[in-house]
């Protein structure tokens, strides 16, 4: 048994699945806006990442971890509703690529002003928890404590929208404004706030996606510390489907563990080229996901 | 010229081309670049007398096309004799430019997607001139930049497949991973493209010794060495213009056209969007290719940095803010590129900011992010549409 736990497999299965909730928090991340306004967030990582600076290089190094997390959650909220308003609300019923066009310059904007205001040298979060493996029969097995405090936030978090939006009236709300605004409308429901609360939401999962990825000792945090992250995001929501939360989960917990075999088979170079295989492969056979039912595009 | 009888306007042109031509033999010092000057000064000439007809431009489009190529070509080759060596790069640079972004502007144009991969295109082409001229260092550059286009036909198709069931923002989110990836990509061929330090030429492109012998005469000579490649980008960059001008005016553009405002109405007259959306990827692959394997030329080298995210968002920001879907636009777009370090330097030195500060080394993607962000909002017809807006309600008046 303990052989088996720190052979060679089911440290990739391990290891993967701690990549893996990390691009399951963006693929929801992006779910959730994708879902309620049609736009694909190409800042969701740059938005993630000031909240990040925000919480954490404002308040460092007086405050305790939990306490910038907290900052940085907040401000997660707040760049959220503020982008709603700003900038993604002028942007509704404009041809498609307006909002790719936009989102995109919005990113290099906060990439830009994020290296200006506090350079692009990386910088360590202290972490609480330790990054280096359990021993079992001094052997190492692939899970440290960091690990599994990212898995176990992970599932924190995921629990807590799924929660929100399948038990609350809130929920039911959000739901419903996104699924048919009109009819939402003429019920009562306040389709603008709910759109707007849509984005906060999703901001603040990226916002604890990026507190995570910037504890990671190898990343650190810099401006640009999420672009790769957001890739394979994005290659998760696509392959589950940008329709489907539970889809977007589960890709990505699924590309976490098959990209750790492909790195510890074949080359790391391979990763991100075998994750845009998959893409490419399931875009073309199931364009709206794997996880969606197959829906066709109203005219 | 409106209203001028077709026989006054070649008097007038001819007296103009006779008087050009006295100019430059009297203003030019030696016989060779005097011949030099006259030959473009013609060219000049005959060009704007035959655009000058509306009537010529109305029955023979592709030779006006052709003409408006020309003259752009001629009045551009002309200025780099005068301009500094520093100058006529950036020219350079942004002239291959120009051409990535005519190619993003006919995807956008043309088919209504958007690609955020044209900086790893503009790779592929760069790499394949790169490596080729590595292990083959005889052959032509003409060639040479035929294979780069080539390969980013052959990538743009690979990708492109996808992009026949795509719309919008996946295709957009898909070509943004391709050029996350393509760092990767290099790196798994490190024997070929050099990893991480990329690679150099064997040898510069120098201008073939007719052309030397024939104008290197006198001070202000057209064409030397250092202005060679320069010239050379200028012509590529022209003959691009003309094929993308046919492209947008021809059946298959119109098609396209009809795609990005309708694809329904598309399908109904019978036109095959999966047909329409590849081909529209691969003409913005090659393109952005063809540019790419220019900068190699110029730069004498390539290395893998330059050919990352940022590269792409930077095509974007240009081809939206010079006008997106439109060919001046694109041109546009290229001079903003070819001068935008030279403003920035500009503004950092009169702000008084720390030109090794952060403030300063991030002013370029502010200032090119919040205009792509404002354009988009505020005049998503860029540079290109406002001026057209302008002119057209000048006319009206």
């Amino acid at each position: 048994m303990s052989s088996f736990l720190t052979s060679r497999n089911v440290a990739d299965v391990l290891g993967g699945i701690t990549n893996g909730v990390i691009y399951s928090l963006v693929a929801l991340s992006l779910v959730l806006v994708w879902r309620s306004t049609r736009i694909l967030n190409f800042a969701q990582g740059a938005m993630a990442m000031i909240a990040t600076y925000i919480g954490f290089a404002v308040l460092a190094p007086t405050t305790s971890y939990w306490i910038s997390m907290a900052v940085a959650i907040l401000s997660g909220l707040v760049i959220g509703g503020a982008t709603e308003r700003v900038i993604v609300r002028v942007l509704y019923g404009k041809p498609e690529i307006n909002p790719v066009v936009a989102m995109v310059g919005f990113l290099l904007v906060l990439e830009s002003v994020a290296a200006a205001i506090w350079s692009t040298a990386s910088r360590g979060l202290a972490t609480p928890f330790s990054m280096v493996d359990w021993q079992l029969n001094h052997k190492p097995v692939a899970m440290s404590p960091f690990a599994l405090y990212e898995i176990i936030t992970a599932v924190v978090v995921m629990s807590v929208i799924a929660g929100l939006f399948q038990f609350t009236k809130l929920g039911l709300r959000l739901r419903a404004a996104a699924l048919a605004p009109e009819v939402s409308r003429l019920l009562g429901v306040r389709v603008g706030r709910m759109l707007t609360l849509g984005w906060m939401l999703s901001s603040a999962v990226g916002a604890v996606t990026a507190v995570l990825v910037a504890s990671n000792y190898f990343t650190g945090l810099t401006p640009t510390a999420m672009d790769g992250v957001f890739a394979f995001g994005f290659i998760a929501a696509a392959i589950g489907g940008l329709d489907s939360p539970v889809g977007a989960l589960l890709s990505g917990i699924a590309l976490g563990v098959i990209l750790q075999f492909v790195g510890d088979y074949l080359n790391s170079n391979a990763i991100i080229l075998v994750a845009l295989g998959m893409l490419i492969v399931s875009l073309m056979v199931r364009p709206n996901g794997v996880f969606t039912r197959s829906a066709q595009r109203r005219v | 010229m409106r209203g001028v009888r077709s026989n006054q306007r070649v008097v007038a042109g001819t007296a103009l081309g006779v008087a050009a031509v006295l100019a430059s033999i009297l203003g030019v010092g030696t016989a060779r670049a005097a011949t030099a000057f006259s030959i473009a000064s013609v060219v000049l000439v005959a060009c704007a007398t035959v655009l000058s007809s509306s009537e010529f431009r109305r029955n023979h489009p592709v030779a006006a096309r052709a003409a408006i190529s020309l003259l752009a070509v001629d009045v551009s080759i002309v200025l780099t004799a005068f301009f500094s060596a520093t100058v006529d790069d950036n020219l350079a640079i942004g002239a291959a430019m120009s051409i990535v972004l005519l190619g993003l502007s006919f995807l956008t144009g043309s088919s209504g997607q958007i690609s955020l991969g044209n900086g790893a295109f503009m790779g592929v082409g760069a790499f394949t001139v790169a490596v080729w001229a590595n292990h083959h260092p005889t052959t032509p550059i003409a060639v040479v930049l035929i294979l780069a286009v080539v390969a980013g036909a052959l990538v743009g198709l690979l990708l492109g497949l996808p992009a026949t069931r795509l719309r919008g923002p996946y295709l957009a989110g898909m070509t943004l991973a391709f050029s996350v990836a393509f760092g990767a990509v290099l790196n798994l061929f490190g024997t070929w493209t050099g990893g991480d330090s990329g690679l150099q030429l064997p040898t510069a492109v120098n201008a073939p010794a007719w052309v030397l012998h024939f104008f290197k005469a006198g001070t202000s000579s057209l064409t030397t060495n250092s202005v060679w490649l320069v010239d050379i980008t200028i012509v590529t960059a022209g003959i691009a213009l003309f094929f993308m001008a046919n492209l947008f005016a021809s059946r298959t553009g119109r098609a396209m056209r009809l795609v990005r405002d309708n694809d329904v109405a598309a399908e109904l007259v019978g036109i095959s969007l999966p047909r329409a959306r590849v081909i529209a990827f691969i003409v913005s692959a090659s393109y952005a290719a063809l540019g790419g394997g220019l900068w190699t030329l110029i730069n004498n080298a390539v290395t893998p940095s330059t050919y990352g995210f940022a590269l792409s968002v930077t095509i974007l920001s240009l081809v939206v803010i010079g006008g997106i879907g439109t060919i001046p636009g694109a041109l546009i777009g290229g001079l903003i590129y070819a001068f935008a370090a030279n403003v920035i330097a500009w503004f950092t030195a009169h702000t008084g900011l720390n030109p090794q500060g952060n403030v300063a080394s991030q002013l370029n993607g502010i200032i090119f992010g919040g205009l792509l962000v404002l354009t988009i909002l505020f005049a998503p017809t860029g540079i290109a549409g406002f001026v057209r807006r302008r002119f057209a309600a000048w006319r009206a008046r």
